[in-house]
């Protein structure tokens, strides 16, 4: 795509991605997308799927991003690792980034690669100055890279490791103070994670560095019902649940409207029931919105 | 702390438990759990997606069973999960279970060859008419150079694979009756548009394309075979997108 076709979008691209939410691209809505172009905010892709040198990803993202706002979400980029960052890796998402032009560029507080192997899932870190450290230089990195102001999204876990000094709510926080990092607040995570660990996921987004936020993830999770502890796994493969629709009305009020996506990975639904899902999203903006505004 | 993760997950070692809270170890196990299903489901999807005729031949169990080994010995290097199983090929081979299925590795192969082609970059060919007013400015078409895209390629496989990702792409079961699969079949890699795609072709046909990705003239690269019809081989060069430039001076 030529610069000039992205700066043309500039004027109305922005204001659909803080107005309206946005849903995941998959290739199976590509032409869907096109043939009928829904009335949407955004939409949100893994940069890992398309780097490749061609092929219909790239030809696809390249048509759709010349009517809609995008986000790029990253997921391969081990910020939370122990190594450093993968250059090549580095090299190409900020190829990536600079054909696009997305809205935001965002990552994950997590951890993928070690040695010569990359693991396909994003890994807890432990929330001390040691890996504090780390990841504030791995964002710094990927700023300057990038020329941005990124997004780091909280994860969702399923243990919490013993050598940990501070809170993640508390990590995060002073992650953001270092870097000057903007955060994506992944309100299925919270539910996701707080269940797991049996803490109150109200308390969490009261917690959470609200002034950050610039944008929010909704998506479905399962349950692993084994016999030891119950727990929620962070799937994407199920529509947002009620509770995690309850949390992101009680998001909303708290820390004020924020550019939403519907975030959904496996088990795609027809592209109809994502927009159904993201027009929900857009009752419960416009609600809270009123109900703030009423105060 | 990431190797001793790493080595749970992959070696079923629970030194790593220490670092975890947890009131026991049963609970410990429960949780990394997720974390070993998680890599492995997904990495078994990603070669599911990757190989999809080779799984229908051997049915989902088999190559879900068979992909976990890989896996577990060959976990990717790359965060491009669309690049990973390059090796699979050789260890489908290689995999004891797999022998009685002959073709299995020729067709993995095959498969992870046209991904690779599909991500490649697009060359723009050349349309129809270009070709046709190439062919009506010359006085002796024989002197011309016909450039191919350097997306092509010719694979001599020994069985019938081609034949079967054929009718695996067509009707999406795959039947075998029909395909004589221990021949060997001569086959035509190449990029249309956005996607990679296969075609057999003859041996005349074969030759023909080989001596024009050699530099060879047209006239030159016409193979001593009787059954060799230029007209038809070139409609099939301009169908299957495959020409890039002609020229009256070799490229």
């Amino acid at each position: 795509m030529s610069s000039q076709s992205i700066q043309s979008q500039g004027a109305s691209a922005p204001s659909s991605f803080i107005i309206k939410t946005g849903i995941s691209l998959k290739p199976s809505y590509y032409h869907e997308v096109l043939d009928t172009r829904p009335n949407l905010g955004f939409f949100e892709v893994h940069a890992e799927n398309y780097l490749s040198q061609g092929g219909p990803a790239r030809h696809y993202l390249q048509k759709i991003r010349e009517l809609y706002a995008c986000t790029i979400h990253g997921v391969g980029l081990s910020i939370g690792g122990e190594m450093p960052l993968n250059k090549q890796h580095l090299h190409r998402v900020t190829q990536l980034v600079n054909d696009i032009q997305p809205e935001f560029f965002s990552e994950h507080l997590a951890w993928s690669t070690h040695g010569n192997t990359f693991l396909n899932d994003l890994l807890p870190v432990a929330y001390n100055k040691v890996s504090l450290n780390r990841v504030c230089d791995h964002i710094d990195q990927l700023q300057t890279a990038l020329k941005r102001r990124i997004l780091i999204e909280n994860p969702s876990t399923y243990f919490e490791y013993k050598h940990c000094d501070r809170s993640e709510t508390d990590f995060i926080r002073e992650m953001v103070h270092r870097t000057g990092c903007g955060l994506l607040l992944d309100v299925n995570n919270v539910e996701v994670s707080c269940f797991n660990h049996q803490t109150d996921p109200y308390v969490y987004i009261n917690e959470f560095p609200s002034n950050a936020v610039g944008q929010i993830h909704l998506a479905g999770h399962t349950i692993d019902n084994n016999p030891i502890v119950p727990l929620k796994i962070d799937s994407h493969d199920e529509p947002v649940s009620p509770g995690v629709w309850d949390l992101y009305r009680h998001t909303l009020a708290t820390i004020g409207d924020r550019p939403t996506l519907i975030e959904r990975d496996g088990n795609l639904p027809a592209l109809t029931e994502l927009l159904a899902e993201a027009l929900h999203a857009d009752t419960i903006r416009a609600a809270v919105k009123q109900g703030n505004e009423d105060e | 702390m990431n190797k001793s993760f790493k080595s749970a997950l992959f070696n079923q070692n629970n030194d790593f438990y220490e670092a975890m809270k947890g009131d026991s170890d049963s609970e410990k196990e429960a949780r990394f759990n997720v974390y070993r299903n998680n890599v492995f489901v997904s990495l078994i999807d990603s070669l599911a997606d990757i190989f999809p005729v080779t799984q229908t031949i051997v049915g989902e169990d088999f190559f879900r069973a068979m992909a976990r080994e890989f896996i577990q010995l060959n976990p990717p290097i790359s965060p491009i999960i669309s690049d990973y199983g390059d090796n699979f090929t050789d260890f489908i081979r290689h995999f004891e279970p797999a022998k009685s299925v002959s073709f299995l590795g020729d067709l993995a192969a095959l498969e992870f060859s046209l991904l690779t082609l599909t991500n490649a970059q697009e060359n723009k060919t050349l349309e129809r008419e270009d070709v046709v007013a190439a062919f009506n400015n010359i006085s002796d078409p024989a002197n011309l150079y016909l450039t191919l895209s350097p997306t092509t390629q010719i694979l001599v496989a020994p069985f019938a694979i081609g034949s079967i990702y054929l009718a695996h792409k067509n009707s999406k079961s795959c039947s075998l009756t029909d395909i004589r699969i221990e021949e060997s079949e001569l086959l035509l890699l190449s990029k249309s548009h956005l996607f990679a795609e296969v075609h057999i072709v003859s041996r005349a046909d074969a030759v023909f394309i080989k001596h024009l990705m050699q530099g060879k003239a047209f006239g030159e690269a016409i193979p001593d075979d009787n059954d060799f019809d230029p007209g038809s081989s070139l409609a099939k060069l301009i169908d299957w997108r495959l020409l890039t430039k002609i020229s009256e001076a070799g490229a």
